[in-house]
């Protein structure tokens, strides 16, 4: 494993992209990956920004960040560079063969497993809900023995949020799966795969078409294919006559796996070496730069020697910060990060508080570039960034930003590394 | 300081992300199998309080994918193959096939030991098959199982005139390599010559247990674990690096051997152990690895072993082979090959492996490649099986290029 230019460590939504990023520029890149990234749980959707610091809805995302609170990652990338990696993730998609629709300044409505919806910036061409919006009848698809999903509480929510400006029906389809639930659970991914089958594919239709009205579209739970590309959907459109519209749902997820796949095929077409498995645990620094990354395994420690580093290993959840009573870190720069003592003051008490959670904005603080600042003020190695979820300052499930962060701050990150932004 | 291992063993680190059931390859093929989420950490947890189990969890086929994918660095294919063993212990096997792919050495010991014993073992694989004598002990009817050499590696060894080395490696060649290919073990031997190292030998070494292990015989292993533990230790102590050529017995015996016993030594000999790949790949880094290669302008297709990935030594071989001067080749990145070692030979199972499988397959016929390259044997047979395109060791492909 010889030196790279760009090393980065994770392999979320903001490691690949960014190696993505770099590699298109011509760097030599190697990913670290302890785990598949959380995106794999993910819903494959590019949240950018929903609301902001008020709460209030915020129908230009780019618009939007302009009044985030200095402390927030957007702040520091700006709305140029939001729409740069934007595009520079369009691009990536089309050429995957994957095109998202959507673009920065201008949010959508997604409906969600609920029957609610909520805003969010770029989908999958699956995930097209203007279709919704334009049928007059509206055909809520679900699955006898699938786990969280229940087509009759969409039903009902989206009757109510419709009124009587559409007809709501719902069809419950009859899987027939071999060992139907007794031994495990059936997931939005078995019947993905069903779907993929000439088998899925005829019994689906057949069950469905009668109930196909004109003027109607589908909506139905994430599960048309695993695989990066728009085949299931696209046939079974041109056999149902109808739109079909993948809500967003619950984990294990489909439309991140698919997410997950296309990343990853464009990075390794671009030269990307991952190595898995590789957990890594701490850094040489010398002189205020990060010489090489150490990863530490059942045999022996392990030197990546790079120019520069990405830090994009996620937050608690995903492993990147650690945490016990009264401390959080980040453990392989060994950045301290300021929480208080007393481990009841990270939360509000409720969780779902009308407003951004104390927790959920802890992370690694960093300067304008995204290099990271310690608790002291100080500036441990200068050639390191940071992007995605281990960053603070913000509230994705709050705020709607989940991905969007990412992509963002990782493009800004690998982007300066390359000489630009 | 390695990973301390045993208490590596806990099931309270798993979070139920369930990562792990979106990226199972036997959980996507078949309804029958739970998923590593449910019979790994989640059932680990009951079986403190109930000994009664599953026979659902015997469809776990230790490929390890689960490992590689937890963020949580839960070692859920280890706890299914616990879990496997002790339910063997109080029921009947599904086959009377189980035993004798547990103990592939045995077999292979026997075979290579009689006169002209390969030819009538490989030619009674063939008479076994038309007669449903496989299918009788449970082995799969049309799965091609591993024919065996008419000599076994360690004799073609002794054979082989080396030049002594300041750098010296021990080569666990491990049973696949020992009775079925030893071509491969010669391969190693010339590679490394070239590149000015003494490879040794133990013939004391015994099967490192990962058959053993996954099909159910964890106390075989166990006794196998402590000879192979003290004589590995007993070689490092000597200044030798360890090498092997198989991925899985390279895996058990780095890092499996400390998941589940606990014999002295261990941690210190895995300090110094490789794959025979990774290690040369060292040396190019060193800048000390032999390039003076002849053309080679084969089109290669490589396939990644579950059990390489996991190693997190990441892609050895495709850091080498591009070295060789007009070579095409490209990595098949189809996820795993579904043979995991004997699994897709029992009768049972055979169906899943083929499905698991069948991605790479395509892959494979797709890219219009010659050869196909692995590092592990039975996944080059199962490339093979499926393909139709013959499979070959990477040091297969090196020996050629240094045109020996």
């Amino acid at each position: 494993m010889k030196k790279c230019d760009i090393l980065i460590i994770g392999n979320g939504v903001a490691g690949l992209f960014a190696a993505c990023v770099a590699a298109d520029r011509g760097k030599k890149v190697q990913i670290l990956s302890y785990g598949a990234g959380t995106l794999t749980i993910g819903g494959g959707i590019i949240d950018v920004l929903g609301y902001d610091d008020q709460g209030k809805f915020v129908s230009d995302p780019l618009k939007g960040m302009e009044s985030m609170s200095p402390e927030h990652p957007y702040a520091k990338t700006g709305p140029k560079i939001a729409k740069e990696a934007i595009d520079s993730f369009l691009k990536i998609t089309e050429a995957e063969g994957y095109p998202y629709l959507g673009s920065a300044d201008k949010n959508m409505w997604l409906p969600t497993a609920m029957g609610n919806f909520k805003p969010t910036c770029l989908v999958p061409r699956t995930m097209d809900a203007s279709a919704l919006f334009k049928a007059k009848n509206i055909l809520v698809v679900g699955f006898d023995t699938m786990k969280d999903f229940y087509a009759e509480m969409a039903t009902r929510n989206l009757r109510e949020r419709f009124g009587a400006d559409k007809s709501v029906e719902e069809f419950v389809v009859k899987l027939n799966f071999e060992y139907g639930r007794d031994l495990r659970d059936i997931s939005a991914m078995d019947v993905a795969r069903w779907l993929e089958t000439d088998e899925g594919h005829q019994a689906f239709v057949a069950q469905v078409k009668s109930h196909v009205k004109a003027d109607t579209a589908i909506v139905l739970p994430p599960v048309l294919g695993l695989e990066p590309n728009y085949e299931v959907l696209d046939s079974l459109q041109k056999e149902l006559g109808c739109p079909l519209v993948e809500m967003s749902s619950l984990p294990p997820a489909v439309t991140g796996t698919r997410l997950n796949k296309m990343l990853h095929s464009y990075a390794k077409k671009h030269g990307v070496q991952i190595i898995e498995k590789a957990r890594v645990v701490g850094s040489e620094i010398v002189d205020g730069k990060c010489l090489a990354v150490i990863t530490e395994g059942f045999d022996r420690q392990r030197k990546f020697y790079a120019d520069q580093f990405i830090l994009a290993t996620g937050g608690v959840y995903g492993g990147g910060i650690t945490t016990q009573i009264g401390t959080m870190t980040e453990p392989i720069f060994n950045i301290s990060i300021k929480v208080p003592e007393v481990q009841t003051d990270w939360s509000y008490k409720q969780l779902f508080a009308d407003k951004k959670q104390i927790f959920a904005q802890y992370g690694v603080k960093v300067d304008e570039n995204l290099t990271p600042v310690a608790a002291d003020g100080s500036k441990p190695a200068s050639n390191v960034k940071v992007a995605g979820r281990s960053l603070a300052g913000y509230d994705f499930c709050y705020e709607k930003s989940g991905n969007g962060v990412a992509l963002i701050t990782a493009y800004k990150a690998a982007a300066a590394f390359c000489g630009e932004a | 300081m390695a990973i301390n291992k045993q208490h590596a063993i806990d099931p309270d680190k798993c979070t139920a992300c369930t990562i792990c059931v979106t990226a199972c390859p036997v959980t996507a093929a078949t309804r029958k199998f739970r998923g590593p989420k449910m019979t790994g950490p989640a059932l680990t947890r009951l079986r403190k309080l109930v000994s009664d189990d599953d026979p659902m969890l015997d469809y776990c086929s230790n490929c390890k994918t689960c490992d590689l994918v937890c963020p949580s660095g839960v070692p859920i294919s280890t706890l299914n193959m616990i879990a496997k063993n002790e339910y063997y212990k109080t029921h009947p096997r599904k086959s009377k096939a189980d035993d004798m792919l547990a103990h592939s050495e045995k077999m292979g010991k026997l075979i290579t030991s009689l006169p002209l014993g390969s030819t009538f073992a490989n030619m009674g694989m063939s008479i076994g098959k038309a007669f449903n004598v496989m299918g009788a002990m449970g082995i799969a009817q049309s799965a091609k199982m591993p024919a065996y050499a008419s000599e076994s590696f360690i004799s073609k060894f002794k054979k082989i005139k080396q030049n002594p080395y300041l750098r010296k490696v021990v080569f666990f060649s491990g049973c696949y390599i020992n009775y079925n290919q030893p071509e491969v073990g010669v391969d190693l031997v010339k590679v490394y010559q070239k590149n000015k190292i003494e490879v040794a030998i133990d013939e004391n070494f015994v099967c490192c247990g990962s058959p053993m292990v996954a099909g159910g015989y964890i106390d075989d292993a166990r006794v196998n674990a402590a000879k192979n533990a003290a004589l590995l230790k007993s070689w490092v102590d000597r200044g030798y690096d360890i090498v092997t050529a198989c991925t899985s017995c390279g895996l058990m015996l780095k890092q499996e051997y400390q998941e589940l016993f606990d014999f002295a030594g261990m941690a210190e000999y895995a300090a110094h152990m490789y794959d025979s790949i990774e290690y040369l790949a060292k040396l190019n880094d060193a800048g000390e690895f032999d390039t003076n290669f002849v053309n080679d302008n084969t089109k290669y297709i490589y396939h990644a072993p579950c059990h390489l990935k996991v190693q997190a030594i990441g892609r050895p071989s495709m850091e080498l082979l591009p070295l060789i001067p007009g070579i095409d080749i490209e990595e098949a990145d189809a996820g795993c090959c579904g043979i995991s070692g004997s699994y897709g030979f029992k009768a049972d199972k055979h169906e899943i492996a083929m499905k698991v499988g069948s991605k790479l397959f395509n892959r494979i016929k797709n890219s219009h490649a010659e050869l196909g390259v692995c590092e592990c044997g039975t996944c080059r047979l199962q490339m093979e099986n499926g393909s139709g395109v013959k499979a070959i060791h990477p040091l297969t492909v090196l020996r050629k290029a240094y045109g020996l």
